[in-house]
């Protein structure tokens, strides 16, 4: 049977887990979330980079064709055990590998002894969240050094992880989503008329397969280049601390919204309510905010620009920037003068030619 | 059995430790360098071709985090660095801030990656003038400096034990052996070959600057009543642009393309910006004399008989382990290498001793003086197809402007080409000055947003010129490098501690010069209608000026020829250790005309013959 999996040279490896892993002291210098609790992954540097998601380009003799490649990621599970207590045997479950057999880690070496860590790598398709866990000398225990955990609905807590351009909720509910889509289009660049025009345009000119693929949820209310798809990503790893800002805030402004017109559903109020709102946020005064649940909205309000920003224009594989519709606008809106209509000119912005395929056109640089 | 001894023992695999592996290598000597960062390789070296750094906005500044360092007044501040800067709260670097309280600083970071700061620098690589070198003797007897009332610059300014003409062969050998592109005309100093590759074309932006430059060497001609005027010239960069020889490199078909703007902050996925692991180790890397031993963190060195017995390092497990060395060179940043040293002689007193057979191991710390000008064209310009630098001039640099000015010592002037290239550079660094408050400015002008983000971008993507300096800085013995009193990093070890002032001449020296960034700016802008000068400043201005580097970690343990006034001898080595050398910034009496990186490399180059004279 083709395997998934494969392991990746020793190099790759300890390159990934020294310096977020190796340390003497235990104390939790990692606690980055406003409210102060600790979590359990605190005591390591970066814990979200755990399993590792990386590019695909070969390994798994399941997916060995290149014109593949770019569907799938590398995912390389670390097992770092420690020095009290060397394990005999460390193997992985996975609902990728449908949960039947544990798939043993392999020890990795330094200058030809073993080192502490174990680990394995799998090819797993893009857009794709899978809950796995250990068996270390045959014992279950999530993974220690993934923040990321879902319970499942018979009350077991299962370690989690997806690969890019993941386009499902996955920390924030469906009305958390669509409230902050409402917000964000308050602030991304993409919902004047004439952006509206370039965004419907660009998707228009999508291979169909590409939209249906990817950006099936592209039009959901105002998620005008997936900007809230980013963060929602987002916190539910990188930066998994401001998780308890958004829950708090996207609460206390469906409230807020709520005392203002009882009869309409918030996020179908008019764009000239979130205008004003953004405004009280931005003034740090919001009328019926409670500060003793979140004390400033505009410290909020601060935190949802950095992030919408990105979501727009960073890499789209970090799930926003559709497709680069970020970078595709930029580079139709500034051009040679005199422009043409749309399309005309030089672009001022030939993001592609950086940029590795299939997004890009360098072929030399393969991401 | 894992080999314990070797001929020379390199900590650190940047500009002062690879060029000396290299070239002990290629002797035949037995060589381990130990680096504490990962070995990230480019896409030609990797068992899938795809290479660890990325073209990614998100992989140089990346995910928040947030300082947690109780004993930081800064603490709970937000940060956002690269995949290879260190983890502020696993180490910091401290420093005393004006108000006495102590911060966390990303500042004075190079990157923790083999290759070191090579990996992510943009690339600039002046030489030194001749009269960098000797600014003790250019400023005896002076009268005519600025804001220098107590004699301070005639006191402290040092020559270097070495003169241009001892370090010019070294320095053909470093553009010759890393790979840089530039051009030697118009350059105010002597060089014996050129050995530049060609540069690629300039992107359209830069004509304003160069332009601006030679109106202003037109004018400083006639007020400085030179023979001709000191004209620009094609800013030296560590990037090759055409297939190189010695380290075996190969450019894409169209080299032009190398123009990414993914430059400054970015290591490179084709291996074509000359970072030292490109360009020196790996060429070496199959040598059977030859090893590294990446992710792991030289934690100590002890003392036996004059000499440094043993280095002590982590694996990547954690597990302490040992080596020797009949040399041992430290290089692994400035900062770190002073710490290095102190914390081994902490441990151990023999060390101790032998290391402070004066005061001065840690003072003496430098930086540059630096600063620069911005403007905001009418036209708009692609600046993604950039690489970091495009135009230069020396002409700030000349005995006669320092005269004239009441300067102590000169800087090179240069038009940063790829900065706010690209979308989130341009918004993380609205307003900031410096990596400790990426984002600020843009999250806090809440103008920014729909039409105003439209109105912002139209204002500025594609049209913002920048010219920097980059000048010497007086060395100052209270500036220093300490070992904090009670933060510590996530081995239990004491973290540095940096004290650093700006003199009063250093303040006068930046004014000067940023007057003349925005003069160019002005000179070659000011014709087009619309043009606006957005701003000019220096360091010392930021936030958090007084800790501003810039990544140039210098001084700290100069060299000279006097026991007593010096840390290193001419050779670098640690005046009573036999064995012991520091080849990084930190060897530097005073700081430079210029970045830093092709002096620290071409010195190097130097200890190392001088290596092989005695291995």
């Amino acid at each position: 049977m083709a395997d998934a999996f494969f392991f990746k040279d020793e190099q790759y490896l300890l390159n990934r887990c020294t310096k977020y892993l190796a340390r003497y002291e235990v104390d939790y210098r990692h606690t980055y979330s406003t409210d102060g609790i600790q979590r359990p992954t605190d005591n390591i540097a970066e814990a979200w980079r755990f399993p590792i998601i990386d590019a695909y380009a070969g390994g798994a003799n399941t997916v060995t064709s290149p014109d593949d490649f770019d569907d799938y990621n590398e995912v390389t599970f670390i097992h770092a055990g420690n020095h009290a207590h060397t394990p005999r045997s460390v193997s992985i479950l996975c609902t990728f590998t449908g949960l039947q057999a544990a798939i043993p880690l392999q020890p990795v070496s330094f200058l030809g002894e073993s080192s502490r860590y174990w680990s394995i790598t799998f090819a797993v398709p893009k857009g794709q969240q899978h809950l796995y866990c250990f068996l270390v000398d045959g014992v279950r225990q999530n993974d220690p050094i993934n923040p990321v955990v879902k319970m499942q609905d018979n009350g077991v807590l299962w370690s989690q992880f997806f690969t890019e351009d993941f386009a499902e909720p996955l920390v924030l509910e469906r009305w958390e989503i669509d409230l902050l889509s409402r917000l964000a289009s308050t602030i991304a660049p993409f919902h004047t008329d004439e952006s509206q025009n370039f965004l419907q345009r660009y998707y228009y000119g999508l291979d169909l397969n590409t939209k249906l693929n990817q950006y099936s949820n592209v039009y959901r209310l105002d998620d005008s280049v997936g900007e809230v798809n980013y963060i929602d990503n987002l916190v539910a790893r990188e930066e998994r601390h401001r998780l308890i800002d958004y829950k708090l805030c996207l609460s206390q402004i469906d409230a807020v919204l709520r005392q203002r017109n009882p009869y309409t559903e918030p996020v179908k109020m008019s764009s000239e309510t979130y205008d004003a709102l953004y405004d009280q946020m931005a003034a740090n005064n919001v009328p019926g905010w409670d500060t003793q649940q979140y004390g400033s909205p505009r410290y909020f309000l601060y935190l949802l620009r950095r992030h919408v920003a990105i979501g727009c224009f960073a890499h789209p594989k970090y799930g926003g920037n559709n497709n680069a519709a970020g970078w595709a606008y930029l580079g139709e809106r500034y051009t040679t003068v005199p422009a043409g209509p749309p399309g005309s000119g030089t672009t001022l912005f030939d993001w592609r030619r950086a940029i590795e395929p299939p997004l890009g056109l360098n072929n030399d640089y393969h991401g | 059995m894992i080999q314990q001894n070797f001929d020379a023992v390199i900590v650190g695999s940047g500009a002062g430790g690879a060029p000396i592996a290299h070239i002990l290598t290629k002797a035949g000597k037995s060589v381990l360098v130990l680096e504490k960062g990962p070995l990230f390789r480019p896409e030609c070296q990797t068992q899938n071709g795809r290479s660890d750094f990325k073209r990614d906005e998100l992989i140089s500044d990346g995910p928040e985090k947030r300082i947690q360092i109780p004993a930081a007044k800064n603490n709970g501040a937000s940060y956002y660095s690269s995949h290879v800067e260190p983890d502020l709260n696993d180490e910091p670097h401290m420093y005393l801030d004006t108000d006495g309280s102590d911060k966390a600083t990303i500042e004075g970071y190079t990157a923790q990656v083999v290759g070191g700061g090579t990996q992510l620098y943009g690339g600039v690589s002046f030489r030194f003038s001749p009269l960098d070198l000797r600014l003790q003797t250019f400023n005896a007897g002076r009268t005519d400096l600025q804001q220098d009332p107590k004699g301070e610059v005639e006191r402290e300014a040092r020559d270097w034990p070495i003169s241009y003409d001892d370090l010019e062969p070294y320095y053909t050998k470093t553009e010759e052996l890393v790979g840089i592109n530039g051009q030697v005309q118009n350059q105010q100093k002597p060089f014996s070959r050129n050995v530049y590759q060609p540069p690629l074309p300039p992107n359209d932006i830069s004509a304003v600057a160069k332009d601006g430059m030679e109106q202003l060497a037109r004018q400083l001609q006639m007020e400085l009543k030179l023979a001709n005027p000191i004209n620009p010239y094609r800013t030296p960069l560590a990037v090759i642009t055409q297939d190189h020889a010695p380290s075996g490199r190969k450019v894409p078909a169209v080299a032009d393309t190398l123009k990414t703007s993914y430059v400054n902050r970015f290591g490179d996925p084709l291996g074509c910006k000359s970072s030292t692991w490109v360009s020196l180790l790996s060429p070496v890397r199959t040598s059977p004399n030859f090893e590294i031993r990446c992710n792991c963190v030289v934690t100590r060195l002890t003392y036996a008989n004059g000499k440094v017995d043993k280095v002590y390092y982590n694996d990547p497990s954690g597990v302490e382990r040992w080596v020797q060395g009949k040399v041992v060179v430290v290089a692994c940043s400035g900062i770190e290498s002073v710490r290095l040293l102190k914390l081994s002689a902490a441990a151990d007193s023999g060390f101790d001793q032998a290391i402070h057979q004066n005061d001065l191991l840690g003072r003496y710390f430098l930086t540059h003086c630096f600063g620069g000008a911005s403007a905001v064209l009418p036209g708009r310009y692609d600046k993604s197809e950039a690489l970091d630098a495009d135009w230069a001039t020396d002409c700030c640099a000349i005995q006669e402007f320092l005269k004239a000015r009441g300067l102590w010592a000169g800087g090179a002037f240069y038009n940063n080409t790829s900065d706010q290239a690209l979308p989130l550079s341009l918004f993380r660094t609205m307003g900031a000055q410096d990596l400790d408050s990426l984002w600020n400015g843009f999250m806090a002008d809440t103008s920014v947003r729909a039409q105003g983000f439209i109105d912002y971008l139209d204002n500025s993507f594609g049209r913002g010129l920048s010219v920097s300096f980059m000048a010497n800085q007086v060395p100052q013995r209270d500036n220093r490098v300490e070992l904090h009193p009670t933060v510590k990093d996530k081995w239990g070890r004491p973290v540095a501690y940096v004290i650093k002032t700006w003199h009063s001449h250093d303040i006068y020296l930046m004014n000067t010069y940023a007057t003349v960034a925005g003069q160019i700016l002005t000179l070659g802008g000011g014709k087009l209608t619309g043009f606006q000068l957005a701003g000019q400043g220096a360091s010392y201005m930021a936030q958090n000026g007084i800790i501003r580097i810039a990544n140039h970690i210098l001084g700290g343990a100069r060299f000279g020829t006097d026991p007593a006034d010096s840390v290193l001898d001419v050779h670098c080595r640690a005046w009573s250790f036999d064995n012991l050398y520091v080849t990084d910034g930190a060897f530097m009496p005073t700081s430079g005309s210029g970045n830093p990186t092709n002096t620290i490399e071409a010195n190097s180059f130097r200890v190392a013959d001088h290596l092989l004279t005695r291995l």
